[in-house]
């Protein structure tokens, strides 16, 4: 073991011009986390969605993308970090984000223009390209804790003409700009640019409840599933979490009850 | 250093005598105040003989048979800019002396290479006074106070040379020295008239006598009392101008930008040495077709660097352009302290204030002005309204925490999107959005909501929740009906 050793060594000190601690095993750094506002999920997550990475979220409409993605920016918010939502259909409602308990004044909020398409040809895949660009602008200024790329509506095809490098050089800038980068999109894009990429399913489906006299849309049940994560394989976490959690989102008028 | 006090014996008077010569050689009273409570302002020398004195009734005044007239405070005005023009033509550093209207201090030392020497510059700046229909008394010296007591006490140009302050003073009254009233009597009592009498009393009795006020009246009658001078100096904001000519008409942006940099570091230099920044830059620029092209730069806090100013200004331009090539540019700053913070490695992440006005600028001009901001909701009741508010991330604070439960966010279809649907029994079943056909599984409602109805932009609704199905997808959304237009629309889809 002492021969290993002094062999290692040597072998080092040789190398250490041109490789810094070549047969030294390098210790990955435990990523830093964001919760997402739902014990669940976060248990499954290891804790979060991770910090200066690409976490992509897809699925279909009525899925849970946006209550997901309005949650976690809620609890980012409320640390005190400032975060974006690039919205490429603007499709938020100002009044869930604040209802789910987003700090508005903290979010700053770019909508793809409806009225610029006009002038731009006639193609979503104008108002993604804004979108890319605003995301591209928000990375390289660095400052914002978290930022949304809301894809939902844009149709999977228009999503797969997106360049790889693009997602490559977000996942780099979202490192250097130490920002949760998170995409919703209809279909996975991102690939393996992305740490964490989750899918969302509807889970059961509860019937409007049947209480007054007429029926009440109260609670929507949601399935997250774990498609990736980078950050699984870490020595800090000590065992594999589960790779499908279930998890509900009340309306707002049933919270206020 | 060397001092001239330019003092106008009965200012105000001769402010009123100045537009109206006939006056100067009757006697005749400024009045002020409002009926019936007039007063005396001022006198001419012709009525202070026949009586007339400052503070008396206008009735008084009257009886007195001099020549009243109404103070006009714009002839006082135009008096005072003709003086204060004259004196800067003498000397760079003046001073208003506050105590007597229409009274200057100048700092005259270095002046002789110019004007000659002391009496030649005194009987000059007399003469220049004189052109503009005022007299007045010009003292030098070497003590501030002595230079005014002389102008106060003796008619024409006086100079007291250098080391014989006391001596120039000796032969003035005790009225040309500051002296309460209560003083006054004092020294009357004691029978001291002159300034050399007062100069000649023990200094420590003096103080034992009347304090402080003794010490300075003695300082002041021995000529030796010290003055902190406060030159008069122009506004700095108003200095805060950068104009330029241009040889050629320029109507492209990019060389333009070459005259805003420099123009922008003289200014940023200029409001450095005071250690402020700029907190707004108006751009002033003169057009080929003579009209005028005006932006103004505001940043959310004042900036000290170049660059970000001017990426702010090019990108103002870009967004707002002239409308013809430009001929001259004019910059106009304004100052305000710099913004300053107090950094940590512990707090939350924020974007720079700088960085951030830039960012800001270059997404209003991709997606258009209203189109960046953080959402602010209105007292409204109807639903998703909103107004778009500049973004200004908080200071760093932590929020309490929220509701452990999560809301079903809705996606707002903007403009809502008309849909067919299929009734049975006055209930929905069937609906056709995008060329889709949806089958309703569920549906809650109505929820009835209107809104301004007491003016003609009034508004009602009726509004459902709705599971729909179609194939193998399915999807809540809100759908709602306009019984005045009578068609349905999605609101959004619950997500």
């Amino acid at each position: 073991m002492g021969a290993t050793s002094a062999i290692r060594i040597q072998v080092e000190a040789t190398l250490a011009q041109r490789v810094p601690a070549a047969l030294t095993l390098k210790i990955k750094q435990a990523p830093e986390l964001f919760s997402t506002g739902m014990a669940e999920v976060d248990a499954m997550l290891g804790g979060g969605i991770p910090r200066s990475s690409i976490t992509e979220v897809s699925g279909t409409a009525s899925t849970g993308k946006t209550s997901f993605a309005l949650s976690t920016l809620a609890n980012v918010t409320q640390l005190g970090h400032a975060c974006a939502w690039v919205d490429v259909n603007d499709a938020l409602s100002p009044e869930s984000a604040a209802a789910t308990g987003v700090d508005l004044r903290r979010l700053l909020w770019l909508r793809m223009s409806a009225e610029r398409k006009l002038k731009l040809t006639d193609k979503p895949w104008s108002w993604l390209e804004q979108a890319l660009r605003a995301t591209d602008l928000l990375l390289q200024t660095g400052g914002f804790a978290a930022i949304v790329l809301d894809m939902s509506d844009v149709l999977p095809q228009h999503t797969m003409r997106i360049p790889l490098a693009t997602w490559y050089r977000f996942r780099l800038a979202a490192e250097h700009a130490r920002s949760a980068l998170v995409f919703l999109t209809q279909s996975p894009c991102a690939s393996s640019c992305a740490a964490l990429a989750l899918r969302c399913d509807t889970a059961l489906v509860k019937p409007f409840s049947e209480h007054g006299e007429t029926p009440l849309f109260e609670q929507q049940q949601y399935r997250l599933v774990r498609e990736r994560n980078r950050n699984e394989g870490s020595p800090f976490q000590q065992k594999k979490p589960i790779g499908r959690v279930n998890w509900s989102a009340e309306t707002q008028w049933t919270r206020c009850g | 250093m060397m001092y001239a006090v330019l003092h106008p014996p009965n200012f105000f008077a001769q402010a009123a005598a100045m537009q109206r010569p006939e006056l100067r050689k009757r006697p005749f009273a400024v009045f002020d105040g409002e009926v019936p409570k007039e007063f005396v302002f001022a006198a001419n020398k012709g009525a202070r003989a026949r009586g007339v004195e400052p503070g008396m009734s206008r009735l008084q005044a009257e009886s007195c048979n001099v020549t009243m007239i109404r103070r006009d405070v714009a002839c006082e005005e135009v008096a005072l800019t003709s003086l204060h023009e004259i004196v800067c033509r003498f000397s760079p550093r003046i001073e208003s002396v506050a105590e007597r209207s229409g009274t200057y201090a100048l700092d005259i030392r270095g002046m002789n290479t110019i004007f000659g020497d002391a009496i030649q510059l005194a009987t000059k700046l007399r003469q220049s006074v004189m052109t503009v229909g005022l007299l007045a008394n010009v003292g030098v010296a070497e003590n501030f106070h002595v230079a005014g007591c002389l102008a106060w006490g003796r008619a024409g140009v006086s100079v007291a040379p250098i080391g014989c302050e006391a001596d120039a003073l000796g032969g003035l009254p005790l009225s040309v020295l500051p002296l309460a009233s209560e003083h006054a009597e004092i020294f009357k009592a004691w029978g001291i008239h002159s300034c050399a009498e007062l100069a000649a009393l023990a200094e420590t009795d003096l103080i034992s006598r009347l304090g402080q006020v003794g010490k300075k009246l003695h300082a002041l009658a021995c000529g030796t009392l010290p003055h902190l001078m406060m030159p008069v100096e122009a506004s700095f904001e108003s200095g805060l101008v950068e104009r330029m000519e241009l040889d050629c008409p320029v109507d492209d942006l990019e060389r333009l930008l070459f005259i805003l940099s420099r123009m922008t570091t003289t200014l940023l230099e200029r409001v450095r040495t005071k250690a402020r920044a700029i907190a707004s830059i108006r751009i002033l620029l003169t057009l080929d077709s003579t009209a005028r092209h005006e932006r103004t730069v505001r940043p959310a806090l004042p900036l000290q660097d170049t660059p970000t100013l001017l990426k702010l200004m090019q990108l103002d331009l870009e967004a707002h352009p002239p409308s013809a090539a430009i001929v001259a540019v004019e910059l106009h700053a304004q100052s305000a302290p710099p913004y300053r913070a107090q950094h940590g490695l512990f707090l939350p992440q924020a974007p720079e204030p700088g960085q951030t006005e830039v960012l800001l600028a270059r997404l209003r001009k991709l997606l258009g002005e209203d189109r960046v901001g953080s959402p602010e909701l209105t007292d409204d009741y109807r639903p998703n309204a909103f107004r778009m508010a500049p973004f200004h991330p908080l200071a760093s604070q932590r929020n309490e925490l929220r509701s452990p439960s999560v809301s079903v966010a809705l996606r707002v279809n903007r403009p809502p999107q008309v849909i067919s649907v299929q009734l049975v029994n006055e209930r929905s079943v069937r609906m056709y959005w995008n060329s889709v056909a949806y089958v309703v599984r569920e549906a809650a409602g109505p929820e009835r909501i209107s809104g301004q109805w007491w003016t003609e932009t009034h508004w009602c609704r009726e509004e459902w929740d709705v599971r729909l199905t179609a194939e193998a997808t399915e999807r809540l959304c809100r759908i709602a009906f306009d019984p005045r237009s009578r068609c349905w629309y999605v609101q959004g889809t619950y997500d």
